[in-house]
């Protein structure tokens, strides 16, 4: 029975099979596992969780010894001169970038409170603990979840402008997807001309604003804005300037190509409005 | 249960990396995809049900910390798991030389479907300036596979895990 069971063709193709179900499954989690609530995401947060102390450890870790890393490459280049100098001034190096390091996370931290005293809604601040390894996604994981009151789509902002909107919440952490993802989309309007258009990631870099009209008036420089009417992001708040702007093609709409205000790449602290906006009355 | 935990503890360590040495270091591209490399592995060396269901336990998990669909990584891990198996079983071998062709060809895959999943077909502009990304990834993740297969493979008997691969 159990010879004839091992010489079965189920048996010999065991390995194929169960990666067969397993890729129909990878498919059925990729078309429902990204609706709101879906079953397939409650594993995922727990793993955000159970990675959660060891991302944050590492970020304090990276915040104290990022400055220390770039001052040592420059010290390499003037080894020969005097090893014994060296050692000193990147020991009251360290020293001194670890202040700074303390005063400028004060700093953010005060103007997070600044702004979220500004917005007048309940919001709470948040640390980037961990960045998407991928070069096409551009995601970022923080230090909050659902244990502060956080939910998926809520609004995240830094002094700066606009970030992006949380996309998964674990119970300690959670992961924001940045505007400038090719999967984002963002209503807003030209605070100048009060042109409307979508901010929307491009996928070689970069976020554009779509669908605004060859009639309408946007120019270079102009700030571009969120216009609140998705029912998260309050009106107003600030996504980036306009850096070109062109009309080729035969198309109905303008090209315009926005600078965003947030350098995503040097972002360490931002809030997380926790309280929907009232919705827009008509801007525009 | 020896090969679920050591691959579980690998995963933590290769995702914790990978989400937090790009903020020390900024690798952009060259950061190698080690989970990847370890779904690789499992193909190549850890030959059964339980590697297979490994594969996409790392595929699910690294969905968890990149990207914006979920599931993507798991049918690309998946993917990657069933090519090493089917290829050194069809090269009767098992070497750290097809593991490298293997980590290549999938990274490859993997940046494709996530700009496919992402961007869809049309967008040729965005697919040429993102290419030479997708491929230095590709390449850095080859580079680093042996070093990995390596150390997998010392963690292994070093737990007095039998390896199941196909004779070389």
């Amino acid at each position: 029975m159990a010879r004839s069971l091992r010489s079965s063709f189920l048996w010999r193709n065991r390995v194929l099979l169960t990666g067969g179900a397993l890729l129909l499954l990878a498919i059925n989690i990729f078309f429902t596992g990204n609706r709101p609530g879906a079953r397939a995401e409650k594993p995922s947060h727990a793993l955000l969780w159970a990675l959660r102390p060891l991302q944050n450890s590492t970020a304090e870790l990276a915040g104290d010894s990022k400055g220390f890393f770039h001052d040592y490459l420059d010290l390499v280049n003037v080894r020969q001169e005097n090893d014994q100098l060296k050692r000193q001034i990147a020991e009251l190096q360290s020293e001194h970038i670890q202040m700074i390091e303390l005063r400028v996370e004060n700093r953010h931290l005060k103007n997070l409170l600044e702004l979220r005293e500004a917005l007048g809604m309940s919001a709470i601040a948040a640390r980037v603990i961990g960045v998407d390894p991928s070069e096409i996604s551009h995601t970022l994981i923080l230090s909050q979840g659902a244990a502060g009151g956080l939910k998926r789509n809520d609004a995240v902002i830094s002094t700066d402008g606009v970030v992006g909107k949380l996309i998964a919440v674990g119970p300690d952490s959670s992961r924001v997807m940045l505007i400038d993802d090719h999967n984002s989309g963002l209503d807003a309007f030209d605070q100048r001309s009060r042109a409307r258009g979508i901010v929307a990631g491009e996928i070689d870099a970069g976020i554009r604003m779509k669908y605004v009209d060859r009639t309408e008036d946007v120019r270079p420089g102009d700030a571009i804005v969120t216009a609140g009417m998705d029912g998260n992001f309050p009106g107003g708040l600030l996504i980036g300037t306009v850096a070109a702007v062109s009309q080729e093609g035969p198309g109905l709409f303008l090209k315009v190509t926005v600078r965003p205000a947030v350098d995503f790449s040097a972002l360490e602290q931002v809030l997380i409005l926790t309280q929907k906006p009232a919705p827009a009355a008509g801007q525009g | 249960m020896r090969l679920i935990a050591l691959f579980s503890l690998a995963t933590i360590a290769a995702l914790a990396l990978e989400t937090t040495l790009p903020r020390w270091l900024p690798l952009g591209p060259l950061m190698p995809d080690l989970a990847l490399v370890l779904a690789v592995d499992l193909g190549l060396r850890h030959q059964r049900t339980t590697g297979a269901l490994m594969a996409f336990g790392i595929g699910y998990a690294a969905d968890s910390f990149s990207g914006v669909h979920l599931g993507l990584d798991a049918f690309v891990m998946t993917l990657a798991f069933m090519i090493a198996y089917a290829l050194s079983r069809y090269l009767i071998s098992s070497s750290a030389a097809i593991g490298v062709l293997v980590v290549l060809i999938c990274e490859t895959l993997i940046g494709l479907a996530r700009y496919a999943a992402g961007a869809g077909w049309n967008s040729a502009g965005g697919f040429a300036a993102l290419a030479p990304a997708i491929a230095w990834r590709a390449l850095a993740s080859a580079l680093a596979a042996p070093a990995v297969f390596a150390l997998m493979g010392s963690a292994a008997r070093l737990i007095g895990l039998r390896q199941q691969g196909v004779r070389e």
